[in-house]
């Protein structure tokens, strides 16, 4: 008995040591502080990245093992969160120093007064009719043809009120319906393909894989909805929080910079993506070689950002104050 | 002769019983399996016993998947240690000191029951998405059970041996020691117990939800790229989890209580 109190409190009194030492490397940045020895004399910073576990990001993990970051003088550590509503809080408090987040929700931010400023481009729409990483799908052999049959049908989306919402009223408007008919519904992308499936939704506003999942089920495509709000719609981007960017714009300009570079490495290879998707997520390989890569410019679309508010203005999504976009992008 | 033959009844009752347990086990895997294969359900949704295994054994085979059960190891047994210290000096102060009890009977029966979940939002502001957000959430909802308990465990004392003791000149810390402890011990046990299942169950959700590192973030990404038989795969691995935990418990539970009644019934009579 006392021997085995005994291993109890040393195997205790380890754990403690060793959560003592994972926690004593981020305490130094939980301020807000990167580790950092003098930015301006060129040494190297370490940033922490809070990014969600998608296609979306590939660029930055593939940034990170080319060196493109350590070039700039960066060294980024990338964390996972399961989703935007971890990362916007966790970069203003401090706890990351950069984050990955969709335009609409920075936007929603922004004009409920959360201090964000985005930094670099994320990941754009194809602007592809039909091949596009997004889609409005019904399952195979539905009656619904078009974005217009969608009157009283049940369409699920990710997040209601957001950018995939917005996205998909502007493609039954413009196929000649009224979206005010149409009743969403909320419904994590994954679970999507079985909900369409059973007939639990009439139709799906789905991002890959899941998107590849429902083709290959043998479901269709009837819209782009991303494609419709604008030719070349900036879906995500990174950002920080106004007073880092306040405190340390070269450590920012650095971060652009090697982002900027990270994303045109990416697009120019497309292969290279598709194998480091694989180290950070669990997409099967069949399924991979089926999934539509976004976009990734180096630079935001303005326009389809404006695109993206009015439509935001137009369904009241920011019924404090419009969301000042001088502001809000870099 | 006749304790004999009881021991020799209770080991073939033993013995039927394991072998309930096995074909129950048994059946209900080859269900798993069936239901699938005769399309009840859709493979794709579900798939069938014999593919998560199959899977199961892939993530055996990845080292990241340790790493991330250490991960989940590590805050629930941070978490519950934090959760169980806290817990029994918490509850044995609030007992000893007069009226303390009284005043804040209140405030815990409103603290209580609220869900550790609705404190995430809460844990990331304060910790990012750390092991420190996870170990919030284990520490809260595992601490109340351990509390309660102690709060029971101290009520039971026997008024009697309380008073024998105050006149056998006990001071207060010899009368926790040997009046009040003996007697909130089997309590103090049933509340670990119960906290260590809960503080697995918050550990996996605080990491599928917050996306700490661990099994449940793991979980996550599986879960989002589509890769079912992985999912499930993990979903078992928790299951087991769950299941040594509780094992575990009541080994150390049956251990620390062996002279108590509870745990030496049938010999005492």
């Amino acid at each position: 008995m006392r021997r085995l109190l005994a291993g109890l409190a040393a195997g205790l009194l380890s754990l403690t040591a060793a959560a003592c030492g994972s926690s004593g490397n981020s305490g130094s940045s939980g301020g807000g502080s990167p580790q950092q020895d003098g930015s301006a004399s060129g040494s190297t910073a370490t940033v922490r990245l809070g990014v969600i576990p998608i296609v979306d990001v590939a660029p930055v993990y593939l940034g990170q093992k080319r060196g493109i970051y350590a070039r700039h003088g960066l060294k980024l550590e990338l964390t996972t969160a399961q989703g935007g509503a971890a990362i916007v809080p966790a970069v203003v408090s401090g706890q990351f120093q950069f984050g990955f987040s969709n335009v609409t929700t920075l936007m929603v931010a922004q004009s409920n007064g959360v201090p964000v400023k985005a930094v670099a481009n994320g990941a754009a729409s194809t602007g592809v009719v039909g091949k596009d990483f997004g889609a409005l799908t019904v399952k195979k052999g539905s009656a619904i043809r078009s974005a217009k049959d969608l009157d009283g049908k049940k369409v699920a989306v990710n997040t209601l009120r957001a950018i995939n919402e917005l996205a998909v009223r502007e493609s039954v408007r413009r196929a000649g319906g009224d979206p005010s008919k149409v009743r969403f519904v909320e419904l994590a992308f994954d679970q999507m393909p079985a909900a369409l499936d059973s007939g639990q939704i009439d139709a799906a506003m789905v991002v890959e894989p899941a998107l590849a999942t429902i083709k290959s089920q043998g479901g269709t495509e009837i819209a782009s909805p991303l494609v419709d709000v604008a030719g070349n719609l900036t879906v995500a981007m990174y950002f920080t929080s106004r007073q880092y960017a306040e405190r340390e714009p070269e450590l920012v300009k650095k971060f652009q910079k090697a982002t900027a570079e990270s994303l045109a490495y990416a697009g120019e290879h497309p292969d290279e993506v598709r194998d480091i998707v694989t180290t950070y997520t669990k997409i099967p390989a069949s399924l991979l070689k089926q999934v539509i890569l976004p976009k990734w410019p180096a630079e935001p679309d303005r326009n389809s950002i404006e695109a993206l508010r009015k439509l935001g203005e137009q369904d009241g999504l920011f019924p404090k104050q419009t969301p000042d976009l001088d502001a809000l992008l870099p | 002769m006749k304790t004999a033959k009881e021991t020799e009844g209770a080991r073939a009752g033993r013995a039927v019983n394991a072998a309930l347990g096995a074909a129950g086990l048994v059946g209900f895997l080859a269900l798993g399996e069936a239901v699938p294969r005769l399309g009840l359900v859709k493979e794709a949704y579900f798939p069938p016993t014999s593919r998560i295994a199959e899977a199961l054994g892939q993530e055996l085979g990845d080292a990241a998947f340790w790493t991330a059960l250490g991960d989940t190891l590590t805050g629930w047994a941070l978490g519950l240690a934090v959760a169980v210290a806290a817990g029994i000096v918490v509850g044995v102060t609030v007992s000893v000191v007069p009226y303390l009890r009284e005043a804040t009977a209140s405030t815990i029966e409103f603290l209580r029951p609220i869900p550790s979940v609705a404190l995430i939002p809460l844990a990331v502001l304060l910790f990012g998405t750390e092991l420190r957000s996870v170990l919030l959430l284990v520490v809260y909802a595992s601490f109340w059970q351990v509390l309660i308990q102690v709060l029971y465990g101290v009520r039971d004392v026997d008024p009697v041996a309380e008073e024998t003791a105050r006149s056998y000149g006990l001071g207060t810390w010899a009368r926790i020691r040997h009046v009040l402890w003996p007697t909130a011990l089997p309590y103090v046990m049933t509340g670990v117990r119960l906290a260590a299942a809960v503080a697995l169950i918050l550990a996996i959700t605080g990491e599928l939800v917050i996306g700490a590192p661990g099994l449940g973030s793991r979980l996550a990404v599986a879960q989002n790229s589509q890769a079912v038989p992985e999912m499930y795969a993990l979903v078992v691995v928790t299951g087991l989890l769950g299941l040594l935990i509780n094992g575990g418990a009541r080994t150390v539970e049956r251990r620390a209580l062996a002279w108590h009644q509870s745990v030496r019934g049938e010999v005492a009579v």
